[in-house]
């Protein structure tokens, strides 16, 4: 231990193993506690609900005062033995907090303190579940029921029409060998490019292929449905972030330039774009300038153009800020070797500010995912119609207020993805050769 | 080589930043082969005077006569004109997403418009003749300072320029480093390349230079033979700075 040595040595193993070792009986203690009550409250409570059950089928014609889906679901929560888990959970879990928190100081090694600490804070997060549950019992469970736990509706309202997919398997199969062949060649010709083999082309292609077969479902889904929504949610963000990402881009060039004749377009339409709701925009194109102007230009078509061009202005800024956050010796190195403006921003400045700019570009992103909610103001086709206008619709036709629930489900099936995608970016940018080589 | 035999002359320069005089009429003739050597305290418009020779920074008033051809004229194409100067910086300025031999390469392919294999073989030697042969596939983040500098003297090379310009190409770098660098531009300088180099190196400058200029306040105060300089300092400012440093 500690001997001085010239050889490097390896770093000590401080694993969960070395950890494990390092535990007394009470650290042990605590630390399972706070494990057992949580999942004492989750089993026990999806346990009660389950012998309730979730949901159940309703005679035609019934109202639901008379017969609700949620029923059962309605009388899980209300339960005695529901009331009870809730209890228990509550009560256990401030004293494993409590006597946690307060023997931290007599813990002898740090594995043992790190160990009471995970315990306590575990236990601590399992008293605001129970204690919400406790209050959400005192109110009307009835009506909170009938109106938003309808989980049958999601459910319903999911989809696809299965029926139909036997008759349809020649098209989806033609739609996925088009999506496989095209991916494959896209890749393929990367991969010729860059020289890395046959194996991403392989991969693409079949990526591809499983892209055009999910696509090819959707195609059959029922109308109105989530899927179909979240389709639509998917082809206004893609169509609007690669025009607005386009767009963007030309314009911070613009922003940047030393010639006020050419800066100040750029930001007039910048401010503008970024001064006004994106709500008024749609509107005001959508209601007002294409019927005025008679253009024949579809609703949708408008979505996606308006949806892009205030995009655009978001990523210049984005664009600006990266691009300026290089160093001015990288442009006058550029010039200094004889490569004129564009040829440094091509082949020097942008290639550097793209790494920087990603992280940033998909938050935008993600933004511009739930900004396109707001096409409902455009009155879409049935089949046009994205998350948000679907819930809407679902909701007139049923008064019930479960299909927010389930555009909420599907927001985040799309978004949580991508945000993890910003995350994982983030993290790679930000190691040191990550952000050079590549 | 411009008609008074001369490869560079700078006519009458002066510079303001805003209100801030920094350049105040300054005249200077360069011929093939020397070695000028610029010194003075900082904020004394040596940089600027250095960037104004490739019109990095645009002279406010004055002229620059490089190779037959006036820079300052608005007719003339200064992408071109570049390519016979070549500068290096205090902060070596490599392109980090690219390698050392993709740093050298770039402009080669670009802007004179060689083949990759011309190209990279040109690069090659540069990097050999500034001893990293073995490190054209590093990035520049896996070099030490000394190495990245001597690969932006080899990007500036390559383009093989009549006249190279170094703007304190050391003053960034570990003592350590710093003799390295030094050896390659005393090499250049025996081969006979025509340089103007800012410096805080008084060894470098008695030894290599031909000329020593010595700047403040945005004007050349002396200038005279790098060793008469240093023995018998003529001017006062002179005299105190030369106490500073040696």
């Amino acid at each position: 231990m500690g001997a001085t040595t010239a050889t490097a040595l390896a770093p000590p193993d401080r694993g969960w193993r070395y950890h494990l070792r390092h535990q007394t009986p009470w650290s042990r203690t605590v630390l399972a506690a706070g494990i057992l009550v949580n999942l004492f409250f989750f089993i026990g409570t999806i346990a009660v609900l389950s012998s309730y059950g979730w949901s159940r089928v309703c005679p035609e014609g019934a109202t639901r005062i008379e017969c609700a889906p949620s029923d059962p679901l309605a009388a899980g929560l209300k339960s005695a033995a529901l009331g009870t888990v809730a209890t228990i959970a509550l009560i256990a879990s401030i004293v494993v907090m409590v006597v946690g928190f307060a023997s931290l100081r007599r813990m002898p090694t740090r594995s043992a303190k790190e160990a009471v600490i995970t315990g306590a804070a575990i236990a601590s997060q399992s008293i605001f579940l129970p204690a919400l549950l406790l209050w959400f019992r005192g109110t009307d469970v009835d009506r909170f029921a009938r109106n938003f736990l309808n989980l049958s509706i999601i459910g319903r309202k999911a989809g696809v029409a299965w029926d139909s997919v036997t008759s349809s398997v020649g098209s989806i199969l033609a739609l996925a060998l088009i999506w496989a062949a095209v991916v494959g060649a896209l890749v393929g010709a990367y991969a010729w490019w860059r020289k890395t083999g046959i194996r991403p082309v392989v991969i693409g292609a079949i990526g591809g292929l499983a892209g055009g077969t999910l696509w090819g479902l959707l195609d059959l889904s029922n109308v109105p449905s989530f899927i179909k929504g979240a389709q639509n949610t998917l082809i206004l963000s893609a169509a609007g972030a690669a025009l607005g990402f386009g767009l963007g881009l030309v314009l911070a060039l613009f922003t940047m330039s030393s010639r006020r004749v050419v800066r100040a377009p750029a930001r007039i339409y910048i401010n503008f774009f970024r001064g006004t709701p994106l709500i008024w925009q749609l509107s005001f194109a959508g209601i007002g300038l294409v019927p005025a102007l008679r253009l024949n230009l579809s609703m949708y078509a408008i979505a996606i153009l308006v949806l892009g061009l205030n995009l655009a202005a978001y990523s210049a800024e984005v664009y600006r800020a990266g691009i300026q956050s290089l160093e001015r010796g990288q442009i006058e190195a550029a010039r200094s070797v004889g490569l004129t403006y564009f040829q440094s921003m091509r082949f020097v400045v942008v290639p550097q500010a793209i790494r920087r700019v990603i992280p940033p570009l998909l938050n935008e992103f993600v933004i511009l995912i739930k900004d396109t909610s707001l096409v409902s103001i455009l009155g879409l086709t049935v089949a046009q119609k994205e998350l948000l206008g679907i819930s809407r619709d679902i909701y007139s036709s049923s008064f019930d207020a479960t299909a927010w629930l389930g555009a909420a489900l599907g927001y985040l099936i799309i978004t949580i993805p991508m945000i993890r995608v910003v995350t994982i970016v983030e993290r790679k940018l930000r190691s040191g050769l990550t952000s050079v080589i590549g | 080589m411009n008609d008074d035999g001369t490869l560079l002359r700078l006519d009458g320069i002066q510079k303001w930043f805003g209100d801030n005089h920094v350049l105040r009429g300054i005249d200077l003739s360069i011929v093939p082969k020397e070695v000028v050597v610029i010194i003075g305290p900082s904020g004394s418009g040596k940089s600027t005077l250095l960037r104004t020779i490739n019109l990095l920074e645009e002279p406010t008033e004055g002229k620059v006569f490089f190779n037959g051809v006036e820079l300052t004229d608005i007719r003339t194409n200064l992408n071109e004109a570049r390519t016979h100067m070549g500068m290096v910086f205090q902060q070596f300025n490599l392109f980090p997403h690219l390698t050392a031999i993709g740093n050298i390469t770039l402009a080669l392919i670009k802007v004179l418009g060689l083949s990759k294999e011309e190209a990279m073989e040109r690069g090659r030697e540069q990097l050999g003749h500034v001893g990293l042969a073995e490190r054209e596939d590093s990035y520049p983040s896996q070099l030490s300072g000394g190495q990245q500098q001597r690969v932006a003297i080899a990007r500036a090379l390559a383009m093989r320029p009549t006249m190279m310009l170094f703007d304190e190409v050391t003053s960034a770098l570990d003592p350590e480093l710093v003799n390295e660098v030094l050896q390659v531009m005393k090499n250049l300088a025996s081969e006979g390349m025509t340089m103007a180099v800012v410096t805080h190196e008084m060894g470098f400058a008695r030894e290599v230079g031909t000329r020593l200029l010595f700047m403040d306040d945005g004007v050349v105060v002396e200038e005279g033979k790098p060793t008469e300089v240093f023995a018998a300092p003529k001017h006062e400012r002179t005299q105190a700075f030369l106490s500073q440093v040696l």
